[in-house]
C-alpha cells in the first residue's frame, strides 16, 4: 500500500545538506525523516525552524563573510 | 481565472458538502464560483452538462478530449468534484458518468435565465437617496479606508509615527482581525509586521482583499456567525453594480452584522450605522470579477492603489531601476514609500520623488523580516514605470539576479511542507499517481529512480486512489 508522509522537504546544495546531515547526526537524529537524494532531504516540519538556525550558526562559524564595500 | 481568486479558491475547496450544498441554493454564489473560480475549462464542461438531461457518461466526455489535453481535463473534473458541482456515479452496468449536483445546476440556471422570486442579487433601495453619493466619493472612500490598513501594518514596522495615527481610524475589530490573520503581531506595545503580512501588502489589492476576507471567514463561527451566510453575502456583493444603493432591509441579522465590518475595510459605505441603505465600493463589486487579473491595462485594480494627489502617474507605475542599483520612485504616498523603504536604502525625497539604492544590507534585512526575493522583483516589477516598461524585461537582469544573489546567501534552503509518498509496488503505479499529481500542479519534486515523490496538497491525491481502490 502506498503511504503519505507529512513533512518539509528542504532543498539545498549538496554542501548545506551534507551540514544539514551532520547537524541531525550530532543530535540523535530528531530533525530528518528520510534522506532522498543529493539536494532534498526530508525533515519534521515542527523542527524546520530549529534546524534553520542551528544551520545558519554553523555557516557563520564556518565561512567568513567577505567585508561588503557599500560605497555610494 | 485571476491570481487573487486563486486562494479564495484554495479555501472554497476545503469547505465540506454540507457547506458547498447549501452555498448553491443562492443563485448568486453558483453564479459567483461559476464565474471566478473555475478554470475555463471547467466552465465549458459546466456550460455543457447545464441542460443535459441524462448523466454524462465519461467515455462521451472522453472524446471531447484530444489526448494531449489529459492534463487540463484531469484538472478541471478535479476543481469540479472538489468543489462539489459534479459528482461521479456508476450506475447498474457498471457505466461511469457524470452529473451535476441538482442545487448548484438549478441555482445556475435561475441565475442565468433570472428566473424564480429569489432576492440573491442585492434589492436596490426603492426611495431615492436625498444625499446620494458619486462613484468617485465611493472610490476615494474605500481607497483611504484601505490605505489606512496597509499603512497601519507597513508605517509600524518602518517606524513613521504616523503609523499610529493610522491605528485610530482602522478600529480595534479590524486591527484585532490582522492579528487573527498572523499579519502583524504586537510585542512591547509595538505593533511590527510579520512575513504572511509581507506577503499580503506586496500583492494586488482584490488578492489583498480576499485574504482579509478569508481569515474573516475563517473566525466568523467565533462571532456567532454562519460561515455559509457570510460567504453567500461576499459573493452577492460581488454582483452588485457600483454607485447604486441598496436596501438593508432584506438582510438578515447576521449579514447586518458583517455590513458593520465590512464599512470598516472600505467594502461597503454606509452614511450612518442605521442607514436603512448600503451603497457596495470598487473593492466590493470587484470581488468576484477577472477584472483584477488585466492589471496594468485595467485602472479598476490600480485606482486604489494609486495615491490621491500622484493617482494619474502611479497608475501606471512610477519606479525607476538603473543597473547601478539606484532607484527612483514618483511618488508622493506615505504607504509606497514605507512599502519600498522596506527593502531599500532611501536616501533623499523630494516633493514628488524619492531616491535610494537597492543594497546588500536593505535586501538582506528584508529578507530576514520574511520577504522573499521573488516579492521584491514582482513589486519592482508591477509598479515599473512606463519608461521601464519599454523594454524587456522590465527590470535591468543583473540587478534581478543579484536580488535572488543576496537572498541566497542570506538563505540557503528552500523548505516546502507537504506529503512524500512512497512504497509504490509497481513502477506502473508510481508513474500513474506521480503523473495525476502533476496534472494537479500538487507535485513539488520526484525522484523516478527511487520511485518517490512530494506533494504539497494530499486531498485529491487520497481520493484518486480511494476510488482507484473501488474500482
Amino acid at each position: 500500500m502506498v503511504k503519505a508522509v507529512k513533512g518539509t522537504l528542504v532543498k539545498c546544495d549538496a554542501s548545506i545538506k551534507a551540514m544539514l546531515v551532520d547537524i541531525d547526526s550530532k543530535r540523535n537524529n530528531e530533525f530528518i525523516i528520510e534522506d532522498l537524494d543529493e539536494e532534498h532531504v526530508l525533515v519534521k516540519e515542527t523542527k524546520v525552524k530549529e534546524l534553520k538556525q542551528l544551520l545558519q550558526s554553523m555557516l557563520k562559524e564556518r565561512l567568513k563573510e567577505p567585508e561588503s564595500s557599500d560605497s555610494e | 481565472m485571476s491570481a487573487s481568486s486563486s486562494q479564495a479558491l484554495e479555501y472554497l475547496e476545503l469547505l465540506p458538502r454540507q457547506t458547498h450544498t447549501k452555498l448553491y441554493e443562492q443563485p448568486a454564489t453558483a453564479l459567483a464560483v461559476y464565474r471566478c473560480m473555475l478554470p475555463h475549462l471547467a466552465k465549458s464542461i459546466v456550460m455543457a452538462m447545464l441542460y443535459m438531461p441524462h448523466p454524462f457518461s465519461v467515455g462521451a466526455l472522453n472524446d471531447w478530449f484530444r489526448p494531449s489535453a489529459k492534463k487540463d481535463k484531469e484538472k478541471s473534473l478535479a476543481v469540479l468534484e472538489q468543489l462539489h458541482i459534479i459528482v461521479l456515479k456508476q450506475d447498474a452496468n457498471n457505466q461511469r458518468s457524470y452529473e451535476l449536483y441538482p442545487g448548484f445546476q438549478r441555482s445556475l440556471r435561475q441565475a442565468l435565465q433570472g428566473s424564480g422570486t429569489h432576492r440573491s442579487f442585492g434589492v436596490p433601495a426603492n426611495t431615492p437617496d436625498q444625499d446620494k453619493v458619486s462613484v468617485a466619493f465611493l472610490d476615494e472612500y474605500a481607497r483611504r479606508k484601505w490605505e489606512n490598513i496597509l499603512f497601519y501594518m507597513v508605517g509600524s514596522t518602518v517606524g513613521l509615527q504616523t503609523g499610529s495615527r493610522a491605528e485610530n481610524e482602522i478600529g480595534n475589530g479590524t486591527i484585532t482581525l490582522l492579528k487573527m490573520g498572523e499579519f502583524i503581531q504586537q510585542a512591547h506595545g509595538r505593533v511590527s509586521i510579520t512575513r504572511a503580512g509581507f506577503t499580503f501588502v506586496l500583492q494586488e489589492t482584490n488578492a489583498q482583499v480576499w485574504s482579509l476576507l478569508i481569515v474573516y471567514l475563517k473566525h466568523a463561527p467565533d462571532l456567532g456567525m454562519q460561515e455559509t451566510e457570510v460567504l453567500s453575502f461576499l459573493f452577492m456583493l460581488g454582483s452588485l453594480e457600483l454607485g447604486q444603493d441598496y436596501t438593508t432591509s432584506t438582510l438578515s441579522p447576521t449579514q447586518l452584522q458583517m455590513l458593520e465590518d465590512l464599512s470598516a475595510f472600505g467594502i461597503v459605505y454606509r452614511s450612518s450605522k442605521n442607514a436603512s441603505t448600503f451603497y457596495p465600493t470598487r473593492l466590493a463589486v470587484t470581488l468576484t470579477s477577472d477584472a483584477g487579473a488585466l492589471a496594468s491595462a485595467e485602472p479598476i485594480s490600480n485606482a486604489l492603489t494609486g495615491s490621491s494627489s500622484t493617482r494619474n502617474s502611479s497608475q501606471q507605475g512610477f519606479i525607476i531601476v538603473e543597473t547601478n542599483y539606484r532607484i527612483y520612485a514618483y511618488t508622493s504616498s506615505l504607504l509606497q514609500i514605507a512599502v519600498l523603504s522596506l527593502f531599500t536604502k532611501l536616501t533623499t525625497r523630494f516633493p514628488n520623488l524619492v531616491s535610494g539604492k537597492l543594497t546588500k544590507e536593505s535586501i538582506t534585512r528584508a529578507v530576514k523580516l520574511g520577504i522573499s526575493s521573488q516579492q521584491i522583483i514582482s513589486y519592482l516589477n508591477s509598479n515599473a514605470h512606463p519608461q521601464m516598461q519599454k523594454q524587456r524585461p522590465f527590470l535591468p537582469p543583473t540587478v534581478m539576479d543579484q536580488i535572488r544573489l543576496w537572498e541566497y546567501e542570506g538563505e540557503r534552503v528552500e523548505t516546502s511542507i507537504g506529503y512524500l509518498m512512497k512504497e509504490f509496488h509497481s513502477d506502473a503505479e508510481y508513474r500513474d499517481l506521480a503523473n495525476y499529481a502533476e496534472s494537479l500542479g500538487v507535485l513539488v519534486w520526484r525522484n523516478d529512480s527511487r520511485k518517490v515523490f512530494f506533494v504539497d496538497r494530499v486531498e485529491q491525491i487520497s481520493l484518486y486512489l480511494k476510488k482507484k481502490a473501488q474500482r
